[in-house]
This record gives C-alpha cells, structure tokens and sequence, in this order.
C-alpha cells in the first residue's frame, strides 16, 4: 500500500483541543508528521493593545485554561519591569503560591488526559478528583475556579480570606501519598511500560536545537528550570530541587511531572507557613493612578491629558507547567501596552513533533502527544 | 536506553494484595452506594445544599466541602439603585464593554438617574466593575445559573440586577481599599470660562463654584469673556471618575497631585 496523509484534528481524542497532526503513514509506520496549529487564534496580543494594563489581566486566564495563574505571573511581571513598578513581598508570596498549586491542577489535568489516552480510566477520575481540591481553594481566594483575574500589575487583589492556610494545608496533606498512589497505578503496571517505555525520543541536543522545553527538555536529563536558572519572584528564598529523568521517553516525561508535584508541595508548604507569620500589603502603594483605574476617556491620549510618564520595556520569563514562557511588553508612556508578545512554551514543543514521532507507529501517537501536555489556548493565542 | 522502570529496583508486592487491595475496595463502595445517592438530580438538588455538601464531604473522605460556592465567588452582579451615584465607573472599567448606563425611574427629569445594565453575554466575570464600585453598590454574587432560552434575557436590567440585591444571596465580601496617593482634579485657572458643565455633571456634587474677583481691565486690554466662577473641587468626596474632565468644554481640568 501507497504512503497516505492522515489528518489527526481538528476534532479527534488524540488532539486535546482545537489542532490538527497530519501524518504521512506507511501501513502502520509513522513516515513524517506536520502539526498544524490555528484554529483557537483569538489576536490575544493585539486585543492587549488596547486594553488598559490590568484588563490585560483577563487575557491571560484565557491564554491557557488549565494553567492560567502561570500566565498572568508573566504578564504582571512584565508589566511590572515596563512600569517600573515593585510589588510587595506578601504579594510575591500569593503569587507563588498560586503558581504552585497552579503546577499540580495544570499536571493533574495534564495526568488524567494523558492516562485516559492510553486506555486507563479510573486514574482519569483521581486526577480530576484531586484537582478539585485546588480549584476550590482558588474560589475561596479568587472568586473563580478557572479564570482567576487576581494579579495586578504591582500586587494581587485581594489577601487571603482567614483560614485559608489551614485549608491549604489540609489539602497538601491530602495530595502528598496521592502522588504515590498515581504511580502505583501507572508505573505498578507492566503494560504501562510496554506502551511508553523508549517511545518519543528526544534527545537533549535534539530539545536544545528545537527550543524544547520544560518536563520535555528535564526528562532528557538537562538540568534546565528557569525557578532555579533565572530566579524570578521568591523562588531563591524556597528550598525545592529540580525534577530530572534520563531516558528521554513517555515514561521519562512522566517521572519528571510526577516529581515535579512533589517538589510543588514542598514548596507551598514553605509559602504556606511563610504566609502564616508575615501580614502585610498585598499591593504596592507607589501605583499610578492611571494604572487600570477607570476614568472617563478624554480626547485621543485620555488620561495622559498633560502629564507625561515614564517609558520602558519588560521582558520576563516565567516557567510554566509545559514549559519556559516568555512576555514582552513595551511601555511607549500611554495607559495602554504599546506592544505585548507571548512566546508559548507548547508551540515549540509540538513544533519538533517530526523529531519525536517519526519511526513509531499510528497506536504510538496519542500515547506521545499526550506526554507533551498540549495547551492549544496558549499556542493560538 | 535507559530505564526508567523504578518498580524493578522495588522488591514486588505480594501479588494477592494486588487482588485483594482492589477488591476491597469495590466492597467498601458498594456499601457506601446503599446509603448515599450516588446521583445528584441537578436542577431540583444541587451540591452546595448543605445536606448533600455534607454527606459528599464525609463519604469521599476529602478536606473540605466540595461543590461548595463561596461567598467571594464572582456571579451574576446584585445592584443596590438607591445607592447607585451615577458615576459611570463600573462601565469604563468594564474590559468587555458589557456594561451600558441606562435611565432609571426616580431622577428628576432634567438629569435623570442612570444605572448599569449588564450583558451576561458578554460578561467574563473579572469583577472589575464591583472593586471599581466607590459606593458598594454594584457587587457580585453566589448566583451562577443564567441559562435562558432567548439571547435577549441574557441582559439584566438595572431593575433585575436590584430583585437580585433584594434576593439576600451572599455577596462578595472583598472591599478593595482606595490608595492613598490618589490623583486630584486640578484646574487650569486661565483656560476656565466658569460654565457649570463639571459641577453640573458632578455625580458626588463635589464640585462648588465660587466666585473669582473679576480683575481690571488695564487700558488697551481686552478681558476674556467669561462668567467669573471657578470650580473648587472637594478630595475627600470625590470618587475619581473623571466625568467632570470629559465634560469641560476646554480641557481645562486634568489629573494631578495637588501640592
């Protein structure tokens, strides 16, 4: 039989949202993959120029849906550097805490796809189970389950309401022997590792040339988490090591976000008992005025009517569950970002698909793609 | 290749525990399943009634309610219209543009009453209006069903948005603090022709005008024509919205710190 171009996508279990993998197959053999991404752009970035600084904010919640925290970190921070803005500590502290519970939902979520796409179910129902538990904790602090809108550029909105710490608590001691439980259903199996063992090879020199990163670039065995490379926030106050693994494959990939949740609950609990003893703003108190604040628009400039104000870039990057994301925002003095740019960590990863998929089989796909945790929302923007 | 396979280097478990361990617990499920519902019947029952959050609570197990709604959740908005000043905030913070100022019944017909009216269409439930809200009048609640057959009921009225205040459901608890360092209405005392616009608009009536001393005219000068008042504007009661800068026929207010 001829070779055939497959389309995988729009609409298929495989996909995880809205994209296509078209594959050229021989019989069963994969000869060349061509991920097609697209379908789920909304013109994020160009919306966010003509939004105020905080409105932005809303965006970024639905940049990725699973891991939206990670975003507006990275929005606010860049915007925090174009501003020159400091926010206080608490409000550093709020931020990683939300960032790391954000990690566990955003891998949990990532777990109970990706076993359901091998053929397990019942580990798809205690991921989502778990991960309740963080959504409601972010609706008692938030307001929302999934769209957060709780950073402010130069702080968050709101401090925790009381209680809440024990709650968190009691929440981490629940996930702690979870993360064993996970692996008892998964890598307890011995057709687990017939499916994902030596499956999805990417090598680091491979992950490096393509832009990899993430669980992907960790599970080959590169040392490579921006937490601990460029310390951004508070992460160089908390103690937590990097996930690493060294085969490089499915199971690698699932080694390393297992690892990683691990890590994350050691480092809420320090933020935890941090938030305990130290009270105080959770937002800065040198904020321009026009800084979101609603006000009737007056003229071309608005606001800016006879006042001048600074100018400046930011850049910041930030380590997401998928990966390294980075924000550009440039600062040309109005209320409005001049020009904000995204890089989305899942669009590289899915963009080296041919060097991970080519050589295996049609059965091998979801299985590989389900270990790369494909968030389309961020790749479309 | 490497292995990953960490179960190698783990002596095995005895493999009747891997029967045993599962059945076990498909038992104890069974038997829970006789005394609880396992089906909730939405519309009629719904999670957050206090029975059901309890039992869920207790059988799974888990650290805290689920399903449970809390009283910061940010649902659909209550609206109190007796407090509402008119200030317009809400709709030019709304990020979606969701929100239109309409006239209500009660203002004197001159400059009548206008309040938000909201399209749950479009709303994304950022809360931005309620923390942008300087009188807590327009405030979000625990209320989280909108469905409708017609696209047109999906906007709430400043009537609807008041029965949902008068409801009683939780509201939003979070009252975000007004910085302190809060920009001031500043004048530009040689552009001001003295109209009235900005005191008139004033939703606080912060703004008085006074009388300025109308000066001499000096031979061969020619004195602007003006009315001879000045707006002074109060801080304390002011709210920050900006109406009376749009409104000046001269752009002679702007923002600024009053030294």
């Amino acid at each position: 039989m001829s070779e055939m171009w497959i389309n995988m996508g729009p609409q298929h279990p495989m996909t995880h949202g809205l994209w296509n993998l078209r594959v050229r197959l021989d019989g069963e053999l994969i000869k060349d993959v061509d991920p097609e991404v697209g379908y789920l752009h909304r013109g994020i970035e160009k919306i966010s120029e003509d939004r105020h600084y905080n409105e932005v904010i809303t965006l970024m919640d639905r940049c990725c849906y699973v891991a939206g925290f990670a975003w507006e970190h990275l929005y606010t921070i860049a915007a925090e550097r174009a501003l020159h803005i400091t926010p206080p500590e608490r409000a550093e502290y709020l931020r990683v805490l939300s960032d790391e519970f954000q990690r566990i939902a955003s891998h949990l979520m990532w777990y109970a796809a990706f076993v359901q796409d091998i053929g397990l179910m019942s580990p798809f129902l205690y991921g989502m189970r778990d991960r309740d538990l963080i959504l409601d904790l972010y609706q008692s602090y938030t307001g929302a389950r999934m769209t957060y809108e709780y950073f402010r550029v130069g702080g968050v909105r709101s401090d925790l309401p009381p209680g809440f710490t024990d709650q968190a608590r009691k929440v981490l001691d629940w996930l702690t022997p979870r993360f064993n439980e996970y692996d008892q259903l998964c890598l307890g199996s011995d057709i687990f590792h017939k499916r994902c063992d030596n499956l999805g090879v990417l090598k680091a020199n491979d992950c490096v040339a393509h832009g990899v990163t993430g669980p992907m670039i960790r599970s080959a065995g590169l040392k490579r988490d921006l937490r601990k490379d460029r310390p951004y926030s508070v992460y160089r106050q908390l103690d937590f090591d990097v996930a690493l693994a060294d085969s490089a494959d499915v199971t690698g990939r699932y080694l390393v976000r297992m690892e990683e949740m691990r890590q994350s609950v050691r480092i809420l609990r320090q933020v935890v008992d941090w938030l305990d003893h130290h009270p105080g703003p959770v937002i800065a108190e040198e904020l321009p005025r026009w800084l979101g604040a609603p006000y009737a628009p007056v003229g071309k400039e608005g606001y800016l009517l006879k006042r001048h104000y600074p100018k400046g870039v930011g850049f910041s990057a930030v380590e997401e569950p998928h990966g390294e994301a980075q924000a550009y925002v440039v600062n040309e003095g109005g209320e409005h970002p001049y020009r904000v740019k995204f890089r989305s960590p899942v669009f590289a990863n899915i963009s080296a698909a041919r060097q991970y998929m080519v050589g295996y089989r049609v059965a091998d796909i979801p299985p590989i793609m389900g270990s790369v945790d494909v968030c389309v929302g961020e790749v479309d923007r | 290749m490497a292995t990953p396979d960490s179960a190698e280097e783990k002596p095995r478990e005895n493999p009747v525990l891997w029967v045993a361990r599962p059945m076990a617990t498909a038992a104890r499920q069974f038997a829970k399943s006789l005394f609880r519902p396992s089906t909730i019947i939405y519309p009629y029952e719904r999670l957050e009634d206090p029975k059901f959050r309890d039992r869920v609570e207790v059988a799974s197990g888990k650290p805290f309610g689920v399903g449970r709604v809390w009283d910061n959740y940010r649902g659909v908005h209550s609206l109190n219209i007796a407090t509402c000043i008119s200030c317009n905030l809400c709709a030019f913070s709304c990020p979606d543009i969701c929100i239109d100022m309409v006239t209500v019944a009660g203002g004197d017909p001159k400059h009548p009453k206008k309040c938000p009216q909201i399209d749950y269409g479009k709303c994304s439930y950022c809360g931005f209006c309620s923390d942008a809200c300087p009188e807590g009048c327009l405030t979000m609640t625990t209320r989280y069903e909108l469905s409708t057959p017609k696209r047109s009921e999906m906007i709430y009225s400043p009537e609807k948005l008041n029965a949902v205040f008068h409801s009683k459901l939780p509201m939003n608890p979070i009252r975000l603090a007004r910085p302190d360092n809060e920009d001031s209405i500043l004048l530009d005392p040689p552009l001001c022709i003295g109209c009235n616009a900005c005191a008139r608009d004033c939703p606080t009536g912060c703004i008085t005008m006074l009388d300025i001393p109308k000066p001499e005219a000096k031979p061969g000068e020619k004195l602007p024509r003006r009315i001879w008042k000045e707006p002074v504007v109060n801080d304390s009661d002011c709210v920050r919205c900006g109406t009376c800068i749009s409104v000046c026929p001269k752009e002679c207010l702007f923002w600024g710190t009053r030294k």
